[in-house]
This record gives structure tokens, sequence and C-alpha cells, in this order.
């Protein structure tokens, strides 16, 4: 009987026809709720909206408020292959032609003859520094041209497969815009050494594929980045920038093995990067080129 | 946390159930009603002789030793596994098996799951198994004080073998044995008293008579409780010597049954048990909710299958409060310890909060609301009734002492009386002192001790000559004394005893000193006190005294007191003297605090009704003024059966009624009188009544310390135990024990489980407001792609860490208003957590909270130089390991370590601005009713709770090496101050919401219902409470003209009146008891409602 009862509370808690009850409470009682929820969220959201807006408007549109985790900008290579790792068969087309693409794509934009429409050449080894004159921004700032062809062999015009059909690939190497970013002083550039990573094979034991690695060839000259290109201004104010780029093309490395190179930025204003992060001032990647089918 | 001792396997089930309702019977002993000679052949022994050593060792190898069978106890890890798995403990145990399945999905299709759910899980397991731990021991502490009371004496007894007397260990004595107890013996099995000399056994603790009762070899009565020819087991023999025949050992003795029957009581979960699990059941549903309306959008969204089941538990897991668990026991233990403090004991955590909920106290009468010592109470000479000081430290007031007549008077009760203080206590106060004799004379001895100095010294100047003592055919006591003064020769005659036979010896009565002759009048004013005294549940004595002739009794005279050769006629009367065993000092106050709280007090005694009545008035159980059924009878001078019993609000009920009462007949007796007295009841009954409040849906508490109380100890919602006189048995059943006996305890009890009640919802709104915020940033990362506002490590920063003190601190809440002016909650009305709590809690101030949150979180990333803009859908470029040039709003790039950084950052943030709202949340929660500026900031605990996760919030963020460890990292300044806006809008929205609950008392939108509470004695008082509760609701009549008042099923009908007042049908009389009326209202009633609701003048 107890159970009847339980049942029959249960029943009626869901809809209770006797006093026409939805889950305790009447249609119009269930309404007001729901009114009430409605009016409190929109007060709510205005409030959110308020404090957002004028958070907003604290907000500088050129530069932002905090860069203190931007110490040492990282590094990225193109093509980036799957997670840091680029390996192809020479004989397949197909393992190679994805990386070709990427680097026509990433280099249209470095095209000399863009370049020149949207930017202009600038003094060389110094600073392009273009500063506001107080309150009166100086707007729109300007860029260097960086031309695809600084690029040489890894420019892509005269090889179309960047070497990778030879088993000479070539990587693209960038360093990441960080605004108002100084990366030399005394008028030294910045520029990028490549090397064998050393990794872990075991437990204390480390290895490194130095002798594997062969020649290598930087473009620009020495694999700099010039300063002309610093410091950069923001997507807002320096709408047309080119990010300097620097290639390196593998001459004779070792065919059909894993291949460990990390690339470093070599400055005298660059801070060393955390040890935990791995793309901070530094990129490693994987190389591995096969020739057998 | 778990129900208490003693659940079995349903097989047994069956057959113990069986076995309690042969336990719930009446005792089946017959032997008092055969002769001697049918006793001794029934157990083959010899009534002179004793049973032989062979059939002794026989019957204790058939029978076993006579000893109670000690209670099954629980293994201490069953006690402790109880800890570890009952009630909220599930809920976290759940939590953390899901997040190990959700790990072990994970670690099966991911080459690096993230280690969150694996840590979850371990700390969820890790709090609730320091919690079990915690709680463990704080029973273990309380059951060692409890261990503590156990006697250890063996008790010996001296038995008759083989017509040898030997003392043999009580446990050895067997049916049949011959068996000799004196004075201060301990009765070591059930007896069929087979001689006595002046025996008298003391059954206070079987039956709950304060008086010693005389046992002798005739059967007196069929009860063979009531009979005077059974003495029974571990009761005591007060003085004098018997001799009985062995009838029953062990278990199977009238007290072996009332054990066996408490041991075999389940009694049901504690109200907060009941509560918790309700809780249990709204959180998991809330859930429960989330999570699957959450899976279902992840999978639209176009989550695999295998995600969203991480989601779904994810944020079912999410849901689960770590640190409730963790508050509620410290909270329950803090109560704990400060009623420790206040000497009531509490054996069971949970059981802190039951006297708070409690509806019904059924009090034992004997030691617990009386002192269980005979004092004279009141005194009749010079034709007027004199009161005695009957408080247990003489701060009462005085009677006249000068009177000669109280002189005379003092001086028969000093001399014909046989009691004498033992030796060697002059240092106590006299009414401490242990006496050796009869009670009653007892207290005519501390009587005249504390009122005319040593009687020792009053019976040394009056030489004892000649003395007959009491016996049940003179009904009188005699002794003839020397008197003071050396000159005078003449003997003194004393005598007292039942009055009317005093009275008839009686020619002259003493009237202030001087001898009148005794006319009608003086002996109708006689009869007049005497029935007073009498009705006053006291037992009275008459006084009288002769100085004898010298010419007929010179001295020398050899009074011979078996052929009484002198004169006990034409006496003079003196006086009388009544007794009583009186109530403690703090009781009759301690009732009306509990009568004020809206707790029905009902005794329930053992004792006689008329007894039980005189102390019921005493006290305050039955109110002045207030009639039985037989008071009315006799003040309208009408037969008792035309009383309509609906008038008398009081009433006294005999024990053999109540074996005749059907359920109904009982229900209705529970239901519709205020003031019960059941007299005469045995622990069955008690038993019985407890079960009958229980099921009128009270909350029973028993308050008790003889055997006979234990069942219903046990029973009880709530068994409270007297620490000093309980007796052992009484103690194991009982639940709280009062260590100072102190009936008023009790009402500390009640204040401090309201109390706990009352804050424990507060903690609990306090804690439970923090989920949201918590829940919300997963929430928004699954469906709209942001990086995660919020990550497992700082939500367990919040719940197990900044939250803790400020949600403990709420536990030392002072009550807002007087809670113990208001009715006990309603345990099916009153949750501790309701769905309205819930509400607030997590869609009102918790999406405050959240926005707060999110604001700082808004507001990290946008100073970093991602604005919200590009926020959304950035997440999977946001998580992508091998992505390190991620463009901001700015175009700068980002390595994923770098943006790690700033939501680690992020997280931090939002952590610190749930800490920052949650100051404004415990303020806000300080209170339900009241404005904070009303209830002061006096907390000092809350105080430094505040200053405490402030001072936790900033050492996670700040401290060296956190970064790695918690990957918590430093703030700048200003972040700290985001979510003040938040915070400073939690305050003011929510001190707007008490304003209005405060200025429309039952607003319609606050609640659907008003509940109008009538006070029983004073009427002007109507509280005005906002409950929800709409079942009672009429749907027919909404109109306020003639809205309908419902009140409980046996009042009908109410109307209100056209012009605003209510009119009762039949009369004032109706207010009498705290009846809830519920009234549907429209919702402009509230201004109606002060004035409407008018008390009417009686």
């Amino acid at each position: 009987m107890a159970k009847d009862a339980e049942k029959s509370t249960w029943k009626d808690f869901i809809w209770n026809s006797r006093t026409r009850e939805f889950c305790g409470r009447t249609g119009s009682s269930w309404g007001l709720i729901l009114l009430f929820y409605l009016v409190f969220y929109i007060f709510l959201a205005g409030m959110f909206c308020l404090t957002m807006y004028v958070m907003l408007q604290t907000l500088d549109d050129y530069k932002p408020t905090w860069q203190d985790r931007l110490g040492t900008p990282g590094m990225m290579i193109r093509p980036r292959g799957q997670a840091m790792e680029i390996s192809y068969n020479t004989t397949n087309t197909e393992t190679w032609d994805m990386y070709i693409k990427t680097l026509d794509n990433f280099l249209s934009p470095y095209n000399n003859s863009l370049q020149a429409e949207k930017n202009e050449e600038c003094t060389p080894d110094q600073y392009f520094i273009q500063a506001d004159s107080g309150d009166v921004k100086n707007n729109p700032k300007r860029s260097c041209q960086f031309n695809r062809t600084f690029l040489e062999k890894c420019s892509g015009l005269d090889d179309h497969t960047y070497g990778y059909q030879a088993g000479k690939p070539c990587i693209i190497i960038k360093l990441n815009r960080v605004i108002g970013m100084l990366p030399g002083k005394d008028g030294q550039a910045p520029f990028v050494t490549c090397g064998a990573k050393r990794y872990k094979v075991g437990k204390d034991e480390w290895k490194e594929d130095s002798d594997k690695i062969g020649e290598v060839e930087y473009y620009p000259e020495n694999g700099t980045f010039n300063l002309m290109y610093y410091p950069y201004y923001g997507k807002k104010a320096q709408v047309n920038y080119s990010q300097p780029l620097v290639a390196i093309k593998f001459l004779n490395i070792t065919l059909n093995e894993d291949i460990n190179i990390e690339c470093r930025i070599i400055s005298n204003n660059i801070p060393p990067g955390s040890v935990r992060d791995k793309f901070a001032g530094k990129v490693s990647f994987k190389l591995r080129i096969n020739t057998k089918g | 946390m778990g129900d208490k001792d003693g659940k079995s396997s349903p097989s047994k089930k069956n057959k113990k159930g069986k076995d309690m309702d042969e336990l719930k019977k009446e005792v089946p002993i017959t032997e008092h009603k055969m002769s001697i000679e049918e006793c001794c052949r029934k157990f083959n022994t010899d009534i002179v002789q004793g049973l032989t050593n062979a059939k002794a060792a026989e019957f204790l190898i058939r029978d076993g030793p006579n000893c109670l069978t000690p209670p099954p106890t629980t293994p201490e890890w069953i006690k402790f596994c109880r800890q570890l798995f009952g009630g909220f403990s599930i809920l976290l145990w759940t939590g953390a098996i899901l997040c190990f399945l959700a790990y072990a999905i994970q670690a099966a299709t991911e080459d690096e799951p993230a280690g969150d759910n694996l840590y979850l899980g371990i700390v969820l397991s890790v709090v609730v198994v320091v919690t079990g731990c915690f709680s463990y021991f704080q029973e273990a502490k309380s059951s060692k004080i409890m261990e503590s009371f156990k006697n250890m004496v063996p008790q010996q007894a001296l038995v008759i073998r083989e017509g040898e007397k030997m003392t043999i260990n009580a446990e050895e004595v067997v049916a049949g044995d011959l068996v000799e107890v004196k004075g201060g013996d301990r009765i070591p099995a059930d007896l069929r008293v087979v001689s006595a000399h002046g025996c008298k056994v003391d059954n206070s603790s079987l039956t709950g008579e304060s008086e010693p009762q005389s046992r002798s070899p005739d059967c007196t009565h069929d009860n063979p409780l009531e009979t005077r020819n059974v003495a029974f087991f571990s009761t005591n023999c007060v003085e004098g010597t018997a001799r009985g025949i062995v009838v029953c050992t062990g278990d199977r003795t009238v007290m072996g049954r009332i054990a066996t029957l408490t041991s075999g009581l389940e009694s049901g979960k504690t109200p907060i048990a009941k509560e918790i699990e309700h809780f249990i059941h709204l959180i998991t549903g809330v859930a429960v909710f989330l999570g699957i309306t959450f899976f279902i959008l992840a999978v639209c969204l176009g989550y695999t299958w295998l995600e969203a089941v991480i989601f779904l538990i994810g944020i079912i897991v999410a849901n689960v409060p770590e640190g409730l668990l963790a508050t509620v026991t410290v909270c329950l233990t803090l109560t704990a310890k400060r009623m420790a403090k206040k000497n009531c004991l509490v054996k069971n955590l949970e059981a802190v909060e039951t006297l708070g909920s409690t509806s019904t106290i059924c009090s034992d009468k004997t030691g617990t609301l009386t002192q269980n010592r005979m004092t004279v109470a009141h005194m009749w000479f010079d034709n007027q009734i004199h009161e005695a000081d009957t408080t247990e430290d003489q701060s009462g007031a005085s009677f006249d002492k000068t009177s000669a007549s109280w002189a005379a008077l003092a001086r028969v009760a000093a001399l014909c009386n046989r009691a004498v203080f033992k030796a060697g206590q002059d240092q106590l106060p006299i009414l401490k002192r242990d006496t050796a004799g009869d009670a009653s004379e007892s207290a005519l001895l501390k009587c005249i001790e504390l009122s005319c100095g040593s009687v020792k010294q009053i019976r040394e100047k009056n030489k004892k000559v000649a003395e007959i003592p009491f016996n049940s055919t003179n009904k009188y006591q005699l002794s003839v004394h020397e008197t003071e003064d050396p000159n005078d020769n003449r003997y003194l005659l004393v005598m007292k005893g039942a009055p009317e036979r005093i009275l008839d010896r009686c020619t002259t009565i003493i009237i202030q000193g001087k001898e009148q002759p005794m006319d009608e009048e003086m002996k109708e004013s006689f009869q007049n006190a005497y029935m007073e005294l009498g009705g006053l549940g006291e037992r009275v004595l008459g006084f009288c005294h002769l100085l004898m002739p010298e010419d007929q009794y010179p001295k020398g005279f050899a009074f011979d007191c078996d052929d009484v050769n002198f004169t006990t006629e034409s006496l003079c009367f003196v006086g009388l003297m009544s007794m009583i065993d009186p109530p403690r000092a703090a009781v009759p106050d301690a009732v009306g605090k509990c009568r004020s709280a809206g707790i029905k007090v009902i005794m329930v005694t053992g004792d006689h009704p008329i007894t039980a009545k005189a102390i019921a008035k005493g006290v305050g159980i039955i109110s002045e003024g207030n009639e039985t059924v037989e008071d009315i009878a006799s003040r309208l001078n009408i037969p008792v059966s035309q009383v309509n019993p609906r008038d008398a609000k009081a009433c006294v009920i005999h024990g053999t009624d109540l074996k005749e009462l059907s359920q109904d007949q009982m229900d209705d007796i529970l239901r519709n009188h205020t003031e019960i007295v059941f007299a005469r009841t045995s622990p069955q009954q008690k038993l019985i009544i407890v079960e009958g409040c229980q099921r009128l849906g009270a909350i029973v508490a028993v308050t008790g310390d003889g055997v006979n109380d234990s069942p219903a100890l046990k029973k009880a919602d709530i068994g409270v135990a007297m620490g000093i006189s309980g007796s052992d048995v009484s103690k194991q059943a009982a639940d709280m024990i009062l260590l100072d006996d102190n009936f008023a305890s009790i009402v500390t009890g009640v204040e401090e489980g309201r109390l706990i009640f009352d804050n424990l919802k507060k903690s609990i709104a306090y804690t439970l407001t923090s989920n949201i915020p918590e829940i919300t940033p997963f929430l928004l990362f699954i469906i709209v792609n942001i990086p995660l506002p919020l990550g497992t490590i700082t939500i367990l920063c919040i719940d197990l860490g900044t939250d803790m003190v400020p949600a403990i601190s709420l536990a030392y809440e002072a009550a807002e208003s007087d809670i113990m002016k208001r009715q006990p909650r309603n345990p099916t009305r009153d949750k501790l957590v309701n769905e309205r709590l819930i509400s607030i809690a997590y869609g009102q101030i918790g999406m405050i909270q959240a926005l707060g949150g999110f604001f700082s979180y808004f507001v990290i990333l946008a100073e970093n130089g991602f604005l919200p803009s590009i926020l959304v859908g950035i997440r999977l470029n946001w998580d992508d390991r091998a992505c390190n040039d991620l463009e901001d709003s700015y175009g700068q790039q980002w390595t994923y370590e770098q943006r790690k950084i700033v939501e680690f950052t992020c997280h931090t943030a939002f952590f610190v601005s749930i800490v920052v709202v949650q100051w404004a949340d415990v303020i806000v929660c300080k209170t339900r009713r009241n404005s904070v500026f009303q209830q002061g900031m006096k907390n000092k605990i809350l105080i430094f709770g505040l200053f405490e996760e402030t001072a936790l919030a900033a050492f996670l963020s700040y401290t060296p090496g956190m970064d790695v460890a918690l990957r918590m990292f430093p703030l700048k300044p200003s972040w700290w101050f985001c979510a003040v806006p938040y915070s400073v809008l939690i305050f003011v929205y929510d001190e707007i919401r008490k304003l209005l609950i405060r200025r429309n008392p039952g607003g319609k939108w606050l609640s659907l219902s008003l509940c109008i509470t009538f006070r029983p004695e004073s009427c002007h008082e109507i509280c005005i409470c906002n409950f929800t509760h709409k079942s009672l609701i009429d749907t027919k009549t909404r109109k306020l003209s003639n809205a309908s008042l419902f009140s409980s099923p046996t009042l009908s009908s109410y109307r209100l009146g056209g012009k605003g007042d209510i009119l009762l049908s039949d009369g004032y009389r109706l207010y009498s008891y705290p009846y809830i009326f519920h009234l549907f209202l429209p919702p402009f009633i509230p201004s109606l409602a002060r004035h409407v609701f008018r008390c009417p003048t009686p």
C-alpha cells in the first residue's frame, strides 16, 4: 500500500491533474520563474557586456598590454610536416607533393612583383624605426621588401620542387612576430644555425646525428634575419609586413634514416627561452628521406 | 556515517521479526500464581535443601550461564567501512570511479592522455578516505567514553544447594536454585519469593516506580510485574531479607528480555542522513541532466562518441562538491564538541542534528524528570498546609518553623523513625548523604535534620524504650521514649502511619501548640488536607503522640510490644507529612522552553497515574489550567463518559488501558491531546508509544535512565540517556548521553541541533555556489571551443582549499532569530537542500560568479593579445602542440608553451576571481532572511576565513615553483580586481532579495503559499513563514474572499470572514495546538497578510 502511495505521488509530482501542476508547480508559476530567469539573465548579460566594453576600451589598438610571455620569440619551419616530422620518398611524387604546395602557398606573397608593389626597399642592416610623434600615430607604417629571390635556390623559382625530388630538400625557417622586438643590438643581425639535435635513446644515453646531416646551405647568406625588418608594428599599423625568412638546404643528407635537426637563432639581444618551451628561439624537427620504393 | 548497529541478513530477519513480536508481548512468568510446592516440583528443587550440585550443573549446561548476552558488537572494520562508504561518501566514490573510467578510456585511445582525470580520481578517493578516518576516530572517541561507564564488578550470589549455603558467582546461578538476598544485594535472577522478612526491593530501573516495594511470599496480583512475590534480576534489595526460587536466568529474565528486545531493535536513518540522501538525489539529478544535455550537444557538434563520453563523465564529476563531505563532517564534529562541553555526549555524529528536528520528546519520569529520591514536600499542622523546600540545593521557600505544633511534629517524625545516616558523611550536604532505611523514613530524617538540626541528638535525648515496627495489618509504627526533661518522668509515645488509621486513634489535636478536642470540623479539615495531598500524588503519613500519664506508666514500666500492655488510643494528633520524589529544579524551565520551541513533551512512566500526573503538573508537562477528561468530569459533576474527549487537552493514560487501545485510537490520542501522560507503562508499551508517535510523522526523542526505557531509547530517532544515574543498558541503547543528568541539557541539544541544521544549509549553499563557475568553463570549452578557462587543479584548489575554512566558519554563525521560538522543522517539507536553494546557488549567485570568472579570463587573454573575437573556435589550434606560430589579434605569433602559460595564468585568475566572488557569497550565505547589517560581522572565524582564503590564493599564485608544481602563475595586481564588480553585484543582489523576502513574507514569486502558525498559549504570536507547500492547497477556491484554510485532518472547517478575521467555527479552544494552516493567496496578499490575520480574541 505504501508502495502504491509512493508511485502515485511520483506520478503526481510530474503531472498532477487535480491541481494542474507540472513538477510541483502550476503553469503560471513555471511561467513566472522562467520570466524571472529571463529578466535576470538579460540583466547579467548586460552587466557582462558593460564590463567587457569597459575593459576593451582600456586596450591599445596597436600593441597588447602585456608582452612578457613573448620575451623569446618562437621559431617555426615550413613545411611543418606531421607533428614536426618531414618524411617522404623521392621516387613517390605524392609523398612530397604536399610540401611543395605548402611552400608555394607560403611563398606566394613574397613574389618580387607583389613585394615591389606593396613594400619599399629599405636600408639594410639597420632598424626601420617609424616612431609616432606623441599622440599622433604615424600610421599606416611602411614595410620592407623581402623578395622571394632572396631565398635563391630555395625560392622555388628555378627548382619547382625545392630540391625535394633530388633528395636535397629546402626547409624555410621563420622567427615568430613579436610587436616591437629588436632582435639584435650593435647592428649585429640575428642568424640561424642548424645542427644535429641531441636526443635520448635510452636511460642516460644520448645520441646525435651530426655526421649524417652533411652539408647545409643557408639563404639569405649566413641565414641572417636582416635588422631592417624590425621592429614589427603589429597587424593593424603595419598591414603589409613581410616576415623575413631563412631557408636551409640539405645538400647531402644521409638517406633512408631518421635525422633529428635543431635550428637555433643566434642573437645578442634575444634571451634564451625557458627549458620547458622547445620552440622558444629554436626549432627542432625530424627529417627522413627515403629513396627505395 | 551509517545506520546504527544491529543489522541482519534478510533470511535472519524473518525469524527475528517473529522473535521481536514475541518480545514485545508482556512477561510470561506464571510461577507467582503457583504455590511454593508446585514451584518446587516444576524446578525439581527442594524448599529447604535447594538443588543438588549435580542438578545445578546439569541446569547450567542446559540453560547456559546466568548473564545477559551482550549486544552483538559491530567489528571495528565494519564500522570503518561504514564511515568510508556511507551516505555522502558514495557520491564521491562514484565520482572517483567515473574519473578512473574516463582516464582508462583516454589511456586506451590517446597517446599522451591528460592526467587530469587520474589525479581527480585519486584526490576524490583520498578525500573520502581521510574524511572517513576522521569521522571514524571521532566516533571511536565517543564510544571510548561510553566504555568507561561499563560496570566491571562481578556479582556474587548466596545460594543453598544440598542444604548448604554457599556464595557463588552470579553467573552460575540456575533455575531452581534457592537464593537468599539481603538488604544491599543485587538480585541475581528472577526469583519467586518463598519467605521474606521486611524485604523491600527497588524496582525503579525496571518499572520506574520510585518507591521501594515490599516482597512477600503471597501472590497479590496477576501481573508478574505487580505481584509481591517476584523479585527481578538486577534490581536491588533495599532492606530486609528474602529467600526465593530462581525461575528464570540470563536472557530469559524480565530484564534479559528487555535487553534482547533493545539490541534487536533497528532504528531508522537519522533525519540528517535522510536529508543528505535527498541532497545527493538532487545533485545527481542536476549532474546527470547537465551531463546528458551536453553529451547530446557534443555529439551534435561533431565530437566523436568517445570524446563525448569523456565530456559526459567530466561534467558529472564536476558536479560533485569535493569539499562538502569534509565540511559537513567538520561542522557536525564542531557541534558535537560544543555539545560535549555542555555535557551532552553524542555517540553518533549524525545524531548531533536530530534533537534539532525533534518534534516530540517522550520522557521517563523517575530519575529523568525527578530526583529519584523521596523528599518531604508538604506538611499539615495548625490546620494549614505548609510547603517544604524540595529543591536539590535548598534554594526554595521555607515555611514558618516557629509554631509549637511544628516542634511536636518534628519530634514525632524524628523519634518514630528507624532510618539513620550512614557513617562518615558529615562533610556532605544533608541531601546528598546516604541513609540506611526506608525511603520515606529517610525523607523524614533528612527533612528533620535540615530544619531542626541533628536527629541523632534528639534521639539521644529521648531514649527509646519500646518500639512496634510497621506492619501491614496495623498500618502504623510506634515507639515509646523518655522525655527530654530529666524532671519529667512521663514517657512519650510517638506514632506514625496511614493517616486515617492514626486519626481513628486520636481524640485531641494540637493547634498552635495547644491540645484541643478533635471535633467534626477538625476531622473534615483533616480529610480535606489528606485528600489534597493525596491528590498531589504524594505519600501521606499521619503523626500523633501522647505523654503517658505517670500514674499509669511510672518510670521503669515494662512496655511489652508483642502483647501490647499500654494504651494506643486517645492520642493527640500532631499533623501530616507528605512525601514525593520531587522534580529536578531545572526541569520545569526546560519543559517550558521545549514547549515554546514547539516540541510536544509526553511523559511515559512506570509509576502510578496520580504521582505521574502530579509531577507532570509540577514540571509543566500538563500546563496550568489544562484539564484531563476526569478533571472536567469532576468539575462539571458528570460521568466521564459524557465528556467530549476533544475538550480535554491533557490526558493521563493508564498502562492497562493502553493495552486495549487499537492503533487508530492510539493515533487519535497522540494527535488530539497536547499534553499526555502515560502511567504504569511496561517497557514494551513505551516502545509502542514511540512507534505511535513516529507513525504520525513525528521525530521522537526519548529520555530515560532505566532498563525499562532502553527499548524506547533505541527505537527513538534519538535516545537520550542519563550519564550518572542511567543504567548501562540504557546508555548502550541511547544516541546521546547527558553527562550531568540534567534534563535542561536537552534544550541545549535542541538549540545546537537547530542551529547546525540552519548553518549546514548555509555551508552547503556556499559550497554549492562555486560549482557553477567550476562547471561552466568546461561547458564553454566544449561548446564554443575556447581555450579552457579553469583547469582541474584549480578547481580542486577551490573545493579543497580556499572554500573550506569559510564554509566551516558558517557553522559558527549565530542564529538569525530566536530558534527556540520556532516550530520544529517539518521533515517532509523543510529540507536541508531544496530546489530553491539549488536555484539560488546554481541559477543566480553561481551564474554571477561564473561571469566574474569569465570576465577575468577575457581580460587576461585580451591584455595578452587574444581578443574575445578570435577566441571562439581557436581551441583546436590552441591545444595543438605542433602549432608554434599561432597568431593573436595583434599579429604576434605564439608558441604552444607561451600560450599555455597564458592559459594557466587565466586558470589562476579564474581561481582568484572565484575567491573574490566567494567573499561576497560567504557574507551573503551568513543570513537567510536578515540583512548583514542587522546580523553584523561578529563571526570571527568567518573573518579569519576571508583572510585565510585570500592569503591561500595569493600563496598559490605567487610562490616560486607553483608554475611547475600546480601550473599556477603570478597575477598582475590589476587582475585581482576583475571580479570585484561581480562580488559587489552578488552582495547587492542578495541584500535586495532578502529585503524583498522581509518586506513580503510569502510573496508569490518567493513562495506560493503562506503558512501561518498559531501558537498554543498565546495566540497573539503569529508567525508567518514562507516555505512552499502546495499539496494542501485547494484548487476550488482561490479568491481571497473565500480562501480556504486547511489544517491537519482532524480540524475541518475554518473560513476567512468577509472583513478579514479568521473565524473559527467552534470557538477558542481550537487554537490550543500549534496547528499549521495553509492557505492559497494571490500575489498581492503580503500587504494584506498582516491585517488579515489578526488573532481573534477568545
